[in-house]
């Protein structure tokens, strides 16, 4: 059996690179779906919990954030074509009308 | 799962029902029989069909205090007691008045889906402060956010309005993640998701690594939603480039719930690794952390304001700077604190809410919310100046307004603590000390408004008897709340000690 | 009774914001009626209470979870600060006649900040006090920004930062007392009865004394106050002369001393000659005199003149405060009223019957202009003032500063010694701005004025300025009399100042350091 740690490791190094690409890409869509891989990592760790307390509680919570996911998938998509449409671009640089 | 009441439930969730309805009526009237309407028209039906709504809302939650004022469903699932009561019905209160002041806009034609949304913030804000669930406190925050993001780039026609959602939508994504992540930490170490159960769990382990990390990601969580330094950057963006009734509900209704729910985690969840901020006593835990997110909060957000040309953009600074003060009081955590927290973050709300109303205003007329849009503004519109006035003195701290007495009881409060006095006085002289820089930044606007002459061209501005109604209402609250604080300090404190009896 | 103070002023604020756009004359009767009124009140007040003791005028609950009270109350030096209040509200209202610009709003502030004056000095809660002090700032910012004059925006924000700097630093000691003290009550009374220790008292003293002090313009943070003071229009000069500066000293007094005596104790060690608090604000009060005068010698505008003066008579106010001896502290409370009523003239003299006429404050062009033939009036008055103000026996000025100084001899010798210089300093300014600014005698214009062309040789002034009003009269008549009431018979004000000194509420102060 696999100890919990290692499923541990795994959703924070995803976590970790999620967070990074967040930091890092510049494309919007890249950006976006680095939140959706961060998502992901803590869904992994949830189901690990759960089942090491054999607690169904861990489960539910991940469908839960699947579909909070999929709503904020929908919500990010339109707005992100909001912003294309009126600046023909992706690029998270370009967009900076509003500074300090 | 056994011994589910679906009954109870729809009791207990009749309130946010009601609210949804409403919502839903507005929407499906506004495309059916009000289709070919004017904008005015269809803006009033909706905002007559939500304040009904919210009227019903209210109504049904101080009837269910009447009989039995303390409920819980499944171990804290979802909760009614005074506190609860008493926040959802502030929510309530600030979605109607942001309702009303947005009935003269014309950012949009979609009029329905603009109050549904409103609507559903409210109802996800409104669940959001009746539950002590990690499960529902993320679903709830997520509903609420997903609307506010919709919310901020509402005006299609402005390039502004769309980049700010993104910018929202990005930072607010993130900042799920990362309370997500705690949270999954916060379930894995003690096998629950009931706050109270957690801090059973966790109490005295505060040097685990597995709950630093949970402490340190939903501090961080919470932080991007409060929009507390480091986690602000988002946010003059967004009140900038939303529409001003929006940025009005993000700076408002949101950041009573937000505020609420940190500190009801903060102190319920980790009740027992709250570590120690005083300066003489320190010990690891959140409060430290939190403390140093409020200095530096308070000293950001203030010098930052101060550079701003932008008003909203300025607001949106002040409320970081704001944000400072209200996390004093989740550093100390007492019972007192938290009671100066409500009254502070209730009577900023309305401020807030005003301040914004008056910039729509401006905003509507001269099409810009720049310092120099307000020169002269008392010439030209004397009614709407003078509730700025008072709500900028009430944020600077300035008796008798509302705003200072908050300060002075969040101050007393923090300074009071719980183990040894006076620990905390570091950080309230911090905060005392940028509360005078603050005064410097509001001046400038009222020294727009009220000194400069205005431009040579300028007509007086046209407002409606409604928004001058509602702005005018919110100042008398907030000059009554200053000279008698006690008429909503004894509900709060009164609620407080219900729950905590 | 004396609540109504405060109430007519604010309601008086209200009403005349409430007038239509165009109705000064109305506007000025309500205002002048109102501030009158208020002095009426005080007058009767002291008719029937001469003696100084305490006299509580509205006690009620107002945040009772907290323990803070509605709890207005006036002892002897209340009624004291009262009276000058009232005597300079209706003469500033009376200098102010010719406002036109706004006139509705500026008497609507001029008012809020009358009544948050009078609420100052008849506030017996800590919380209360405060409040009213926090009110006072606004309308000061505005009363500058919008009817200034030099400078007038720079000047009125820096006044209103110190003033808000201050007030955060008194918030701080405030905030902790009410801590320290259990959260229990903010009862003056009270906290004045409560222990305080001796390490809280020794840090929370000087942060609410500098605090307030700075309002009082202690060097080094008087800068404000002659920049203030001349961008001011003269009514709102006459006030922040006249008894906003009063509020910063009352509060040192109230709070500060009363609250915390034990911050005055001697710190056990030396640094330089300083041994305590008491001796670091001496020190500091005696450097704010000499060097007032000395600059006030060396300005060439007509008002910095006067606003540092004002820097150097405050200045006697808190070396009076720090002797810490009954004669000295009776000196400063006299200096307080003394200073408010011919501060106020002064700067009556040189914003409204001068300033208003020439258009200019520049004692080189004043020189030139020969104002005693012009405005006999302002000449005669402004001599009698200076007269007052460099302490004449006869005139409040000389009752109050020779206690003080007689109180410095015995407490700190050096500094009584340092503080006569500063006085023969404040001589030398005086007859030097009186010989420039009405009795130019430069050989030149002594000849044209001889030529009987002088007004008209004059560069600022091509016709002859208007003939000094009625308003002016009286309201010099009225503070001169004042002056002169009190220096011919001090024990007026003494009969109210020492009862209230010996009150229980300064029990902590004389046992602490009584000399």
């Amino acid at each position: 059996m696999v100890p919990i740690a290692y499923y541990l490791v795994l959703s924070a190094l995803l976590f970790s690179i999620g967070a990074g690409a967040f930091l890092i890409k510049r494309n919007i869509i890249t950006v976006f779906m680095s939140i959706e891989l961060m998502l992901n990592a803590v869904n992994l760790s949830f189901v690990a919990f759960a089942y090491q307390w054999h607690a169904i509680r861990g489960q539910i919570f991940v469908f839960f954030v699947m579909v909070v996911a999929a709503a904020e998938a929908a919500v990010g998509l339109a707005i992100i074509i909001a912003v294309y449409r009126t600046r023909n671009t992706l690029n998270v640089d370009q967009i900076d009308l509003m500074k300090l | 799962m056994t011994g589910t009441s679906y009954r109870e439930l729809l009791l207990l969730a009749l309130p946010q029902t009601v609210v949804v309805l409403a919502g839903l009526i507005a929407l499906a009237l506004d495309l059916s029989l009000f289709r070919n309407s004017t904008n005015r028209v269809r803006f009033s039906a909706g905002a007559a069909i939500a304040c009904a709504g919210s009227l019903a809302a209210g109504c049904c939650i101080l009837l269910s205090q009447t009989h039995g004022a303390i409920q819980t469903f499944q171990n804290g699932m979802l909760l009614s007691n005074p506190l609860t009561h008493l926040i959802q019905i502030a929510l309530l209160l600030l979605a109607v008045l942001t309702i009303l002041l947005s009935i003269d806009s014309t950012f949009t034609d979609h009029i329905g889906e603009y109050i549904l949304l409103i609507l559903l913030a409210t109802a996800g804000m409104m669940f959001l402060v009746s539950t002590e669930d990690l499960l529902l406190i993320f679903v709830s925050l997520e509903l609420l956010s997903l609307c506010l993001y919709v919310l901020t780039g509402f005006n299609k026609h402005s390039v502004h309005s769309a980049e700010a959602a993104l910018k929202y939508f990005l930072f607010g994504g993130m900042s799920a993640a990362f309370l997500l992540f705690g949270f999954s930490y916060l379930y894995g170490l003690s096998g629950s998701t009931n706050l109270v159960r957690i801090a059973a769990a966790t109490e005295g382990s505060v040097m685990d690594p597995l709950l630093m990390v949970a402490i340190v990601m939903t501090v961080t969580g919470f932080g991007f939603k409060v929009a507390a330094v480091p986690f602000h950057l988002w946010s003059p963006d967004a009140y900038e480039g939303a529409p001003a009734p929006a940025a009005a509900f993000i700076a408002s209704a949101s950041k009573v719930a937000s505020f609420f729910i940190f500190a009801q985690v903060m102190v319920l969840g980790f009740a027992g690794t709250a570590g120690n901020a005083g300066w003489n006593v320190r010990a690891p835990g959140w409060a430290p952390l939190v403390a140093v997110v409020a200095a530096l909060s308070l000293v950001l957000g203030n010098v930052a304001a101060l550079a701003q040309k932008s008003v909203k953009r300025l607001l949106a600074y002040s409320a970081i700077a704001h944000a400072g003060y209200m996390l004093l009081a989740i550093v100390s955590h007492t019972q007192q604190s938290i009671a100066a927290l409500l009254y502070y973050v209730l009577t900023y709300a309305l401020t807030t809410i005003g301040a914004f109303g008056v910039v729509a205003v401006v905003e509507h007329q001269t099409g810009g919310d720049k310092l120099s849009d307000f020169a002269g503004l008392s010439r030209r519109a004397p009614l709407p100046s003078m509730c700025m006035l008072v709500f900028l003195l009430s944020l600077a701290g300035i008796p008798p307004l509302a705003g200072f007495f908050g300060k002075f009881y969040l101050f007393s409060a923090a300074l009071a603590g719980t183990t040894a006095s006076l620990s905390l006085l570091w950080l309230v002289i911090l905060a005392v000390a940028m509360s005078a820089v603050s005064l410097y930044y509001y001046l400038q606007v009222l020294k727009r408004i009220y000194v400069e002459q205005p431009p040579a061209d300028a007509a007086p501005i046209q407002i409606s008897i409604l928004s001058q109604i509602v702005l005018c209402l919110i100042a008398a609250i907030i000059i009554l709340l200053g000279c008698a604080p006690n008429l909503l300090l004894r509900l709060i404190q009164n609620a407080l000690n219900a729950i905590i009896a | 009774m004396l609540a109504w103070t405060i109430y007519v002023s604010f309601l008086a604020a209200a009403v005349l914001l409430l007038l239509p756009e165009n109705s000064a004359r109305l506007a000025r009767m309500i205002a002048l009626i109102a501030a009158t009124a208020g002095l009426l009140i005080v007058l009767e007040t002291l008719a029937t209470h001469h003696s100084g003791e305490l006299i509580s005028v509205a006690h009620i609950p107002w945040i009772p979870s907290l323990g803070i009270t509605y709890h207005l109350a006036s002892d002897g030096i209340s009624m004291v600060l009262l009276l000058l209040t009232g005597i300079v509200a209706v003469a500033g209202i009376l200098f102010s006649w010719n406002v036109e610009h706004r006139t509705r709003e500026f008497f609507a502030l001029y008012l809020a900040l009358i009544g948050g004056v009078y609420g100052v000095f008849l506030s017996f809660d800590l919380f209360l006090l405060f409040v009213f002090y926090e009110i006072a700032i606004i309308p000061k910012y505005f009363l500058i920004a919008i009817w200034g004059s030099t400078r007038k925006e720079y000047g009125a924000m820096k006044l209103a930062l110190y003033s808000f700097v201050g007030s955060a630093m008194v918030l701080i000691g405030i905030v902790a007392a009410y801590v320290v003290a259990g959260s229990r009550t903010t009862s003056l009374e009270e906290l004045a009865r409560f222990p305080f220790p001796v390490h809280f008292q020794m840090w929370a003293f000087p942060l609410v004394f500098v605090g307030f002090a700075i309002l009082a313009g202690l060097w080094p943070f008087h800068t404000w106050a002659p920049t203030g003071h001349v961008a001011a229009p003269t009514g709102a000069s006459m006030l922040l002369a006249g008894v906003v500066m009063k509020l910063g000293a009352y509060g040192c007094l109230r709070v500060a001393m009363m609250l915390f005596p034990l911050g005055m104790d001697p710190w056990g060690f030396h640094i330089l000659f300083l041994n305590s608090w008491r001796d670091v604000f001496a020190l500091l009060a005696v450097i704010g005199i000499v060097y007032g005068a000395m600059v006030a010698l060396v300005q060439e505008d007509f008002k910095f003149v006067i606003g540092y003066s004002s820097v150097s008579h405050m200045g006697f106010v808190l070396l009076g405060l720090m002797t810490l001896n009954r004669i000295g502290l009776d000196g400063a409370i006299l200096q307080m009223f003394s200073h408010g009523v011919i501060g106020g003239l002064l700067f009556a003299v040189v914003g409204r019957m001068v300033y208003d006429r020439t258009h200019t404050r520049d004692l080189a062009a004043l020189e030139k202009l020969h104002l005693s033939k012009v405005i006999p009036f302002a000449a005669v008055t402004f001599v009698i003032a200076s007269m007052a103000s460099i302490g004449l026996p006869g005139f409040s000025g000389f009752v109050a500063e020779l206690q003080i100084l007689i109180g410095a001899w015995r407490a700190f010798p050096t500094a009584a010694l340092l503080a006569g210089i500063g006085l023969a300093v404040g001589f030398a300014y005086t007859w030097r701005v009186m010989q420039k600014a009405f009795f130019g005698s430069s050989a030149l214009a002594g000849d044209s004025a001889l030529a009987g062309d002088s007004v008209l040789a004059a560069p600022a002034v091509h016709t002859p300025p208007p003939p000094i009003t009625l308003p002016e009269r009286v309201g010099a008549i009225l503070l001169l009399g004042a002056s002169l009431a009190v220096g011919l018979y001090p024990q007026m004000l003494l009969n109210l100042i020492i009862p209230a000194l010996n009150s229980p509420l300064f029990e902590g102060l004389r046992k602490a350091s009584w000399q």
